[in-house]
């Protein structure tokens, strides 16, 4: 890796003062950069993929390591929770089992241990091409999307083009499912978004995976109340003891005492360059008893408009899979 | 004393190269006895470095670092056939801490893989050895590549090596063409497996501790303590008997670490440029490009059978993918028997790195092969596949292990019809069958020197490769001298020690064992002859058991037996002996799998791998061998593989995240069987035939389970998913 400055943030607000540009004029990539756990920066500074002239260590503000009750019933992250936490937390599992099962389906207990919440969403993308540092794909500001034509085994089915990526979180997909909110801390103060608008697609900025501008971190996220604990995260590797999704599912349902659906949510994880929310196959359950006929009905439409590449066709009937498996889990 | 003949197998780096006839003293010597009869030997052992390699205590080459030495860099090429047209080293020089800067490809020369290096560079850390490699000005002109065998087949692919293609065939192609007409069952199939690497924990690591004077230590990751001196003296310019190489331990070679390579090449050539120690530690991504790798195969047959269960003929095309080296595949029909054969082998080269010996070279993916084939054929004949296999192999070995597999797997609950059975998960078992030479040669010296205070040392120069070469030495000493493990040490690992042979084709023990056995008989024998009067005893009547030495009746402790030797205790040495080795070994694996027909996930539930040996030295080494084997058979099945970028000619997975191993999770329950039923009372290496037959034992299980024939490895979900997609369509 290039050599940088280290500097230890006592507070979201040096944080911010630190993360400023030191040069505005260079590359997105070559700005100063925050880092939680590090486990994805590391990787991606020794592969001089990014090059920052300084490194933030956010490990050194405090309190932003908790999980706490909001009051109304739901639960705020600190940014700087380790997954580890997250998949062991006693009222994660009880009201949000689904994302203690997408907490536990990251990488390695090693990596869980130090990766953090906020470094999870903010993570770059896997794809093979990106990571190899002598050849400039479109998302590193080259003029090529390589995997197009390339080994594009892994890569995105829905929300590409100029750029074929997958999101490579697994908080991300299940969070949006919980419906959770999240804050962006930065120069010009503090702002909340819905999380499934955090993220964006390559054509809006193909240089970016989300909203985050030079000196902007996230600081929390929140959870709202769910209105049942019927959430579930269903996690697709090719590896189970160390992988990202080929695909994945994470899905959030509401039933009335009959059992008919009130209400769902459906995000799909590896296959898009954004999680891939689904609102036509929610809309679609809402109203109706969940069966095998209904599943797969959903999953079909779930999975309507997907692009795949040469090598990746396989991720619809992948998906299609999980997502009926996933609502047959969240009816029983 | 009189001479006989021997033959013994020829290795050259790893690979198996025929026999050659060699002399040896025809002396009776020492004998192993019956394999129960052992009192350590042939029973579960705790390897004897265990504690101090889990507690990292244990010193690699990578742990070694001499006052003032220097790490080393690659600067590699990112091209993947390219010229060098510019190459300025003066500012990779300018940099604080950088001590040497030296060009591997000069302008004008050619690189033909990405990862050849290009340059390299000594300095004071390896930070600024790195940031050296990033100042060097260097540009390319890209001549053609090709990365892909598939495309290097094609007739106006780019030429990748100069010398023309060599065609090895075999047999009668129009007999055997003939005998295909009036089969009832033909097969006609092709099948593919990409290259793979060998993911050493330890990367290829060399550290010359040079300082410019008149010797060198050179600590080396490597398979032959002696393939050092002699390669490093030349490039210190040093005779070779003032370079000592160190060998303390060593993480992992399956192959691909004979002689110094081309990380110690540069650490030496950078040693000498500076007159101070170098260490070149190659990065994990330099591992993959340019460490070597075991060569892909395209395999193309056409083969059948009769309804009774023989095979009759088979035609074989094979292609072995070495990259710009050379290797062959082991010839079909493999281990079979058929009445006609017909096989035309070559190598064809693409821009990659030279493939080197890697796990029973050629013999997986031959395997692999082979037995896909035959099971293609077992089922089109509607045989048991088990008993198809009985059917075409001569040997008893095969035909008991197959029994006993089969017993332990369970074979009589595999689906009879492959993919039936209602739900999603979706079981199957398959099997197959391999062989490998595992012989010994007469190239080691030991040393057994007994103390007057009754210490006992083994010594001979010997690498362990964490097989449990250590653990060994010592047993066969302590047994031999009546004594236990813990009364034995062991000196290995250094040039300054008797020679011995390099660890490849799976020939240490059956070529150490012998020596280290004559050695302690040897000392045995003299240790007799000097107790044998203060017991009153003749020497030849003296017992040596249980800590003491006995005879006429009386017994002396041990110690104070070793307190009637001479002031420098007593030295006897060790040669080869052929009577306590032998060679050939057989190996049988079955696997059982779950496959997930909607998502194309496979788990393997079970594997069970029986295997011969002739003696087994220690059943514990045996059985971590056995697993191992299974691990990397289910690896090569389900999840490894280099893969390549056509347009670019570059390696696009060269990490360990996305060059998938089984990983903890991937681990079925795991049945290691030593085959007792080889009586043979001499020591095989085994290590190499234990991760030839799982391959096509797990592809034939998921063929069982799913329905699916998947013929091109890595056996990954998507390939299922598109079978089984492919199948469904077939049905409506």
């Amino acid at each position: 890796m290039n050599s940088f400055q280290w500097a230890n943030a006592a507070t979201v607000e040096d944080a911010v003062k630190l993360l400023k540009p030191t040069d505005p004029k260079a590359d997105v990539d070559q700005q100063p950069m925050p880092m939680g756990g590090g486990q994805d920066l590391l990787t991606s500074l020794k592969a001089y993929i990014v090059k920052p002239p300084r490194v933030v260590n956010l490990k050194t503000i405090q309190g932003m390591d908790k999980i706490e009750a909001d009051g109304k019933g739901g639960l705020k992250l600190g940014a700087l929770v380790v997954l580890s936490t997250l998949e062991e937390h006693p009222e994660v599992r009880a009201k949000y089992p689904g994302l203690a099962e997408a907490a536990f389906s990251i990488a390695t207990p090693q990596i869980r241990n130090l990766g953090t919440v906020g470094g999870n969403l903010c993570q770059r993308p896997r794809c093979w091409y990106f990571r190899l540092e002598n050849y400039n794909c479109r998302k590193k500001g080259g003029d090529e999307c390589f995997a197009k034509g390339g080994e594009n085994k892994y890569n995105a089915i829905f929300g590409g083009g100029k750029s074929n990526y997958v999101h490579p979180s697994d908080l991300a997909p299940m969070l949006i499912a919980l419906d959770a909110t999240v804050t962006i801390a930065g120069p010009d103060g503090k702002r909340t978004m819905p999380l499934g608008e955090f993220f964006i697609l390559p054509a809006t900025n193909v240089r970016r995976e989300n909203v985050l501008k030079e000196g902007e971190i996230v600081t929390e996220i929140q959870i709202p109340a769910a209105p049942s604990p019927r959430s579930t995260y269903l996690k697709f590797k090719e590896r189970d003891s160390l992988d990202f999704a080929m695909s994945a599912v994470a899905a959030a349902i509401d039933l009335a005492p009959d059992k008919t659906v009130r209400q769902a949510r459906l995000v799909l994880g590896g296959v898009g360059t954004i999680p891939w929310r689904v609102p036509a196959a929610e809309a679609f359950l809402v109203g109706k008893k969940l069966s095998d006929e209904v599943n797969s009905q959903a999953a079909k439409i779930a999975l309507d408009g997907a692009k795949p590449m040469e090598q990746n066709e396989y991720k619809i009937p992948l998906t299609q899979a999980l997502v009926r498996r996933a609502l047959a889990k969240l009816n029983a | 004393m009189a001479k006989k003949t021997v033959k013994v197998p020829k290795i050259v780096d790893g690979v198996p190269v025929g026999e050659v006839e060699i002399q040896v003293d025809d002396n009776g010597g020492p004998s192993w006895g019956a394999n129960d009869k052992h009192r350590l030997l042939n029973k579960p052992m705790i390897r004897v470095d265990g504690a101090a390699k889990a507690t990292g205590t244990a010193i690699y080459t990578q742990d070694v670092r001499p006052k003032g030495m220097l790490f080393g860099r690659f600067l590699a090429s990112p091209r993947a056939h390219a010229k060098v047209t510019k190459l300025d080293l003066e500012p990779a020089k300018k940099l604080a801490g950088v001590k040497a800067v030296l060009a591997v490809v000069n302008v004008g020369g050619e690189v033909r893989f990405e990862g050849e290096p290009v340059v390299a560079v000594a300095a004071t850390t390896p930070e600024v050895a790195e940031d050296a490699t990033r100042a060097i000005v260097v540009e390319f002109q890209d001549l053609p590549h090709v990365v892909k065998g598939a495309e290097a087949l094609q007739p106006n692919a780019p030429q990748v090596v100069a010398r023309p293609p060599r065609i090895q065939k075999q047999g009668d192609a129009e007999q055997t063409a003939k005998a295909l007409e009036s089969c009832d069952a033909v097969i006609e199939a092709q099948y593919t497996s990409p290259m793979l690497h060998h993911c050493c924990l330890e990367t290829h690591s060399i550290t010359a501790d040079f300082n410019g004077k008149d010797t060198a230590t050179v600590y080396a990751s490597t398979q032959g303590t002696f393939t050092i001196p002699g390669d490093s003296a030349r490039e210190l310019g040093l005779p070779q008997n003032k370079v000592t190489s160190i060998v303390q331990n060593m993480g992992g070679g399956f192959g691909s670490k004979f002689g110094i390579g081309i990380a110690g090449q540069w650490a030496c050539r950078l040693a000498k440029e500076v007159g101070a120690p170098v260490k070149m530690a190659l990065t994990r991504r330099e591992e993959f490009l340019a460490a070597g790798n075991g060569p892909g195969s395209i395999q193309k047959f056409k083969a059948g059978a009769s309804k009774d269960g023989k095979l009759v003929a088979v035609m074989a095309t094979q292609y072995a993918l070495p990259g710009i080296g050379n290797s062959n595949l082991a010839g079909q029909p493999y281990q079979y028997k058929a009445e006609h054969t017909y096989r035309e082998a070559q190598a064809v080269h693409t821009n990659e790195d030279a493939s080197v010996a890697m796990r029973a070279p050629g013999h997986p993916q031959a395997s692999f092969a082979m037995e896909s084939l035959m099971d293609e054929l077992a089922y089109k004949i509607g045989m048991d596949p088990v008993e198809f296999r009985k059917k075409n192999v001569q040997d008893a070995a095969w035909h008991r292990q197959l029994d006993r597999g089969a017993k332990e797997i369970g074979w009589e609950n595999r689906n009879k019809t492959p993919g039936e059975g209602k739900g999603n998960l979706r079981r199957g078992m398959g099997c197959g069958i391999g062989a490998w030479g595992g012989g010994g040669n007469a190239q080691c010296q030991v040393d057994v020197t007994i103390g007057k205070d009754g210490s006992v040392i083994a010594a001979v120069g010997s690498q362990d490769l964490g097989t449990g070469t250590r653990t060994y030495i010592r047993a066969i000493v302590a047994e031999e001298l009546g004594l236990e493990m813990n009364d034995v040490v062991e000196h290995i690992g250094s040039s300054k020690l008797g020679n011995a042979n390099a660890s490849g084709g799976s020939t240490t023990a059956a070529s150490l064992s012998p020596a280290v056995k004559d050695a302690a008989y040897n000392a045995r024998v003299e240790m007799a002859k000097r107790v044998a009067p203060l017991l009153g005893a003749q020497a030849d009547g003296v017992v040596f058991d249980q800590g003491r030495v006995m005879g006429n009746g009386k017994s002396l402790p041990w110690k104070q037996a070793c307190a009637a030797l001479p002031e420098a205790g007593l030295t006897a040495h060790g040669k080869w002996q052929p009577n306590l080795s032998s060679s050939g070994v057989h190996g049988a694996s079955f696997a059982e799998v779950e496959v997930d027909i909607e998502t194309g996930h496979v788990r393997v539930v079970k594997m069970c791998h029986v295997q011969d040996c002739g003696l087994p030295l220690n059943r514990t080494a045996l059985h971590s061998q056995i697993n191992g084997g299974m691990i990397q058979s289910m690896g090569m099945a389900l999840y490894e593989g280099r893969v390549m970028d056509s347009d670019l000619g570059v390696m696009v997975n060269p990490g360990l995240g996305d060059y998938k191993i089984p990983g903890t999770l991937e681990i079925p329950e795991m049945i290691p069987i030593i085959d007792d039923g080889d009586d043979r009372q001499a020591v095989i290496g085994m290590a190499e035939g234990a991760n030839v037959p799982g391959v096509g034992a797990v592809c034939n299980a998921v063929y069982n389970a799913c329905g699916v024939r998947v013929r091109d490895l890595p056996i990954t979900p998507d390939k299922i998913l598109s079978g089984i997609i492919a199948m469904q369509k077939r049905m409506t």
